[in-house]
């Protein structure tokens, strides 16, 4: 057994949409070479504006382009690219974050994504703080009007937090709530320090490179409060710089899907149902699976 | 697919699951894993034994802890953590381990009497000989090696069986060496010389990675009579 296996492709990732490329890191003097599902890809851009996304092998591909991101399709799409109703209020244009590789399994980092227990430590002096670092009673349920394979909501998430984003001058109880709408793709609405009747909205998009090496893109629906796309962008590459070493340093590096594998608490309750949604689902890629960890020798 | 057929990442290939024996590497056998001094005071030394991953640190009084290297909670490496007195805290939620491995604090649920499962995976530990020794399963005593002082450990990238032979067809004067099987592929040669001259055990054991690398690696002990 393997981390990763040339296998079949996975048919819940192989017939969705994922981001490839951002339109405003192209380059029409280079070519961008990436992978996906382990498909050697090449994005280019012509002077005119125009984006091809073209497998090396030739084979034919689908492509799109949504909230400044190259989006690609390798098999049959079965539902369109995820909709983001924030992205059309007009005061809060997307703002793509960067491509951030990671040598984790694309479940692993969305698991990340969903974790609050973590923030006061890994995340201490912006996302929580140590000794405030109680997780606090929160809800889980299926996401209602998902996709085709579901979802889930997490709500009641609180967290008091010294730094909540760039624009924070103090810290506050930060409310929170969390949707996995693909298996690779959740977001989080949060409490913004300026405007408290709106949610600041990020996005978490997982390129799955191999099994356990992946692409992060962040994206962020943040509303005006005097911060720059340039200030967001780095705040949030400072906290992703924070879990790449969480993320890279977890053995094994799929995520693991049966029972006893790991032992999680009441306040990973957003991470149990993470799992068995994944389960529940049939993903195979960047997972073990129950079945698998029943052949395996130890 | 290959490390650079237009990807960004070499892949890697590290199995999730490893059998418990193969050539090289016995349940029943203890194993030279680290010297006594690549385990000071508040670092956690990070090795790998029979394709298991271990985190070895002492408490304060001195004793040698080997744990598996990862986090029960979220499988985190432990090596990742740090020594806070006697305990192991982990980096990802700051769980604590105390020595013996049994979870004492979850600061998440700080309140919570954290249930006696939530264990760190703890192996049989011992020094002897300026070593600090471990198995899955060891039998007995680590084996008496004569007095001297510890030469530099010498990885090698070969198995351990390949290892043991090539050692076994010379005659190492003033040497005791030993192998730790780290996965199916590698080893590291540890020992002791006899008349504390490292300087020369450290050329002797070079020369024979030398030798013992430039034979391919289909000459692979592992695939024999597994």
């Amino acid at each position: 057994m393997q981390e990763w296996r040339t296998m079949t492709p996975d048919p819940i990732l192989w017939n969705d949409w994922h981001p490839v490329a951002a339109r405003c890191t192209l380059d029409p003097g280079r070519a961008h070479h990436t992978v996906l599902l382990h498909v050697p890809l090449v994005v280019t851009i012509d002077a005119a504006g125009t984006i091809i996304a073209r497998r090396n092998d030739g084979a034919p591909l689908q492509q799109c382009e949504r909230y400044g991101l190259v989006w690609v399709c390798l098999g049959t799409p079965v539902q369109p690219v995820l909709a983001i109703p924030e992205a059309d209020e007009p005061d809060r244009p997307p703002v793509v974050v960067g491509a951030i590789g990671v040598r984790a399994a694309g479940p692993r980092v969305i698991e990340n994504f969903l974790d609050l227990g973590h923030l006061g430590y890994v995340h201490a002096g912006y996302l929580g703080d140590d000794p405030q670092t109680r997780v606090l009673p929160y809800d889980v349920a299926p996401l209602p009007d998902a996709g085709v394979h579901g979802g889930l909501i997490a709500t009641r998430c609180r967290m008091y937090q010294p730094k909540a984003s760039p624009a924070a001058t103090e810290g506050f109880l930060v409310d929170y709530f969390y949707k996995v709408e693909r298996p690779l793709a959740t977001c989080l609405y949060k409490d913004n320090p300026v405007h408290r009747d709106r949610f600041d909205v990020i996005y978490l998009f997982v390129q799955p490179v191999t099994e356990v090496t992946s692409i992060a893109h962040p994206l962020l629906l943040c509303l005006p409060d005097g911060t720059t796309p340039a200030a967001l962008r780095a705040f949030q590459q400072i906290i992703f710089m924070q879990d790449k070493p969480i993320l890279e340093n977890q053995r094994p590096a799929r995520l693991p899907l049966y029972d006893g594998a790991e032992l999680p608490i009441g306040a990973d309750r957003s991470s149990v149902a993470y799992r068995r949604w994944l389960a529940a689902i049939g993903l195979r890629w960047g997972v073990i699976t129950a079945t698998e960890a029943a052949g395996a020798p130890r | 697919m290959s490390a650079n057929d237009g990807g960004t990442f070499d892949a890697g290939a590290r199995p999730d699951f490893w059998p418990d024996f193969w050539p090289g590497f016995s349940p029943g056998d203890w194993y030279a894993i680290a010297a006594d001094h690549d385990v000071i005071p508040g670092h956690i030394y990070r090795t790998t034994l029979g394709g298991h991953d271990l985190a070895v640190w002492r408490t304060r009084d001195g004793t040698v802890q080997i744990w598996r290297d990862r986090c029960p909670h979220r499988g985190v490496r432990l090596s990742l953590g740090e020594v806070a007195g006697d305990e192991l805290r982990c980096q990802y939620h700051a769980w604590r381990f105390a020595r013996g491995g049994a979870c004492t604090y979850i600061p998440a649920q700080p309140a919570m009497k954290v249930p006696g499962t939530i264990h760190a995976e703890v192996w049989p530990a011992a020094e002897a000989g300026g070593l600090i020794w471990s198995g899955i399963d060891p039998q007995g005593a680590p084996p008496a090696l004569p007095a001297g002082t510890v030469v530099r450990a010498l990885p090698v990238a070969r198995p351990a069986a390949v290892v043991a032979e090539a050692l076994a067809e010379t005659d190492w004067p003033g040497l005791a060496l030993v192998v730790q099987p780290a996965d199916a592929q590698s080893a590291i040669v540890r020992g002791v010389a006899t008349d504390g001259d490292c300087l020369a055990a450290d050329r002797l054991l070079r020369a024979l990675r030398r030798r013992i690398e430039q034979n391919g690696p289909e000459q692979n002990g592992g695939e024999r009579g597994a």
